[in-house]
């Protein structure tokens, strides 16, 4: 049986894991980025506490993720079987790029450019906002597209921990040695990966032509 | 030079180059295993036993690949023994439907790889690696569950968790529910299988389907219920060997005769747990079963 018969014939399983996929995707790039933006500008602010900050995100990043699946299960709240294991995993993998960019973005910002906002007599609070944030956007935004980028890849692994998603085929068809099951999960992750990189590249030329 | 004989590969472009017949005369039995720790571990047993008995020199070619990679290298020559399971031969090799009874498929399996491979089944070596419906020993003491028809009591309120084979295969999930009437309180969860033993031990998932001889089940604390409709189609570990290979040496084919029956099911947990759960080594755990098992 090949691809197009395949999905002919399941289409609705086929749907149901991709709107699952898109699910874990964007719950967990959400609080990343929720997290992992006001991370960053935090550590521009307490730049002591950088070094301990992105050694452990970049720690966290080289877990390999069936071994941190292993560590979630027994933990409360954010453990067990399930979407919600599979989006903390998610999460942790995509914080790294994100908190990272926003920190080397607002750091790099032109110290002549800050010195010049604080001459004109804005707070900390304005600066941020109407300064470093909009010079920083484009490195930032370029974090966010590489954590989502990787997160529609590491979202098919949620299908080793009931979580569903497109990993479920690719799982299914490793275990029955169906090549075809295989790529039924491997091509549509592929192709929504490249459109996520297509999206967030395209908004961050966009960015680049406004700034510029 | 025969074909079922491999020797170590300088030496066979050395005798190649000089004179290819001369070089049959030394024969090196190669013992070959699929790519698991079970498969690993009788393979040494089956080469340990073959070089106690008969002093012939043994090569290993351990977690080769899967069934079919195995099938392949001894039809081929490239090995000449390793060790198989009845069902998986059956359905895997020989593509029939799966067979509840065990001898059956042990002669079907037997007869036909005699016929169409040149290929001679063994004496099995006791034990059904067959899958195994896996609960935790407190649930099994605490509801007196000992056999999988005692589960349909309590599936209503039970979680159950599957790696993605058993909820696909034709003797998985689907037939095991109709035979045993299970019901559970929602559809099974799908993952990995590594990671189902992990959900059920931390009581995220109540009931598992693994293998019956996983050392992890005596070292997490669960028990294996007893399939007591036969649902599971047998799949007994009996050493396969070419025809020829037994033909030139007789003395090898007692020596496997000698390992039939020997190893229960527990036994079996019992070996892949000291290499599994407690990071023995392979060849070491199998010297000291031969020594004391068949001294």
């Amino acid at each position: 049986m090949n691809l197009l018969q395949f999905y002919a014939h399941n289409s609705r399983e086929a749907l149901t894991l991709i709107g699952q996929h898109l699910f874990l995707v964007a719950v967990s790039t959400g609080i990343a980025l929720t997290v992992g933006v006001p991370g960053g500008i935090l550590l521009t602010r307490r730049p002591a506490w950088r070094g301990p900050v992105l050694g452990i995100a970049n720690v966290l990043q080289t877990i390999p993720s069936l071994a941190l699946f292993g560590f979630l299960i027994p933990l409360p709240f954010i453990g067990g079987i399930g979407a919600r294991t599979a989006i903390v995993a998610l999460v942790v993998y995509a914080l790294l790029p994100i908190v990272r960019n926003t920190y080397t973005g607002i750091a790099g910002v032109d110290p002549a450019v800050r010195e010049a906002g604080r001459g004109m007599g804005m707070t900390d609070g304005q600066l941020l906002a109407m300064v470093e944030l909009p010079l920083a956007a484009g490195v930032i935004l370029a974090g966010i597209r590489v954590a989502t980028v990787v997160s529609v890849g590491t979202a098919t692994l949620a299908g080793a921990i009931g979580a569903g998603g497109l990993g479920v085929y690719i799982f299914r068809g490793a275990d029955m040695v169906n090549n075809t099951l295989i790529l039924a999960g491997a091509v549509p992750a592929a192709l929504m990966a490249l459109a996520a990189d297509g999206l967030l590249g395209l908004a961050e030329r966009r960015l680049a032509w406004r700034a510029g | 030079m025969a074909r079922g004989v491999t020797g170590r590969r300088s030496l066979a472009l050395a005798c190649g180059a000089l004179l290819a017949a001369g070089c049959g005369r030394g024969d090196r039995i190669v013992v070959g295993a699929k790519n698991f720790t079970e498969s690993d571990l009788l393979a040494e047993l089956v080469a340990q036993q073959i070089e106690r008995r008969t002093g012939l020199p043994v090569d290993r070619r351990l977690h080769l690949g899967g069934t079919f990679v195995c099938h392949r290298a001894i039809t081929a020559g490239q090995i000449g023994v390793y060790v198989e399971y009845t069902g998986t031969a059956f359905t895997a090799i020989l593509n029939h439907a799966p067979l509840g009874d065990r001898d059956s498929v042990y002669r079907a399996v037997a007869a036909e790889y005699a016929q169409r491979f040149g290929l001679t089944w063994g004496r099995p070596f006791g034990f059904d690696n067959t899958f195994a419906i896996v609960v935790r020993r407190r649930d099994a003491e605490r509801y007196g569950l000992r056999r999988i028809s005692d589960v349909a009591r309590v599936a209503p309120r039970w979680k159950a968790a599957f790696g993605y084979e058993f909820l696909e295969r034709p003797d998985g999930f689907a037939g095991l529910a109709r035979v045993y009437g299970l019901k559970f309180a929602a559809p099974p969860t799908a993952m990995a299988l590594g990671l189902t033993y992990r959900a059920l031990a931390d009581g995220k998932a109540d009931l598992i389907a693994g293998n019956s001889t996983d050392g992890v089940i005596q070292a997490l604390d669960l028990v294996a219920l007893e399939d007591d409709r036969r649902y599971f189609p047998p799949y007994e570990a009996a050493p396969v060997a070419r025809a020829d290979l037994l033909g030139r040496h007789p003395e090898i084919a007692r020596a496997l005769d000698e390992l039939g029956g020997k190893i229960s099911d527990d036994a079996m947990r019992r070996l892949n747990a000291l290499a599994d759960v407690e990071h023995q080594d392979v060849a070491a755990i199998a010297r000291e079963w031969l020594a004391r098992t068949l001294p």
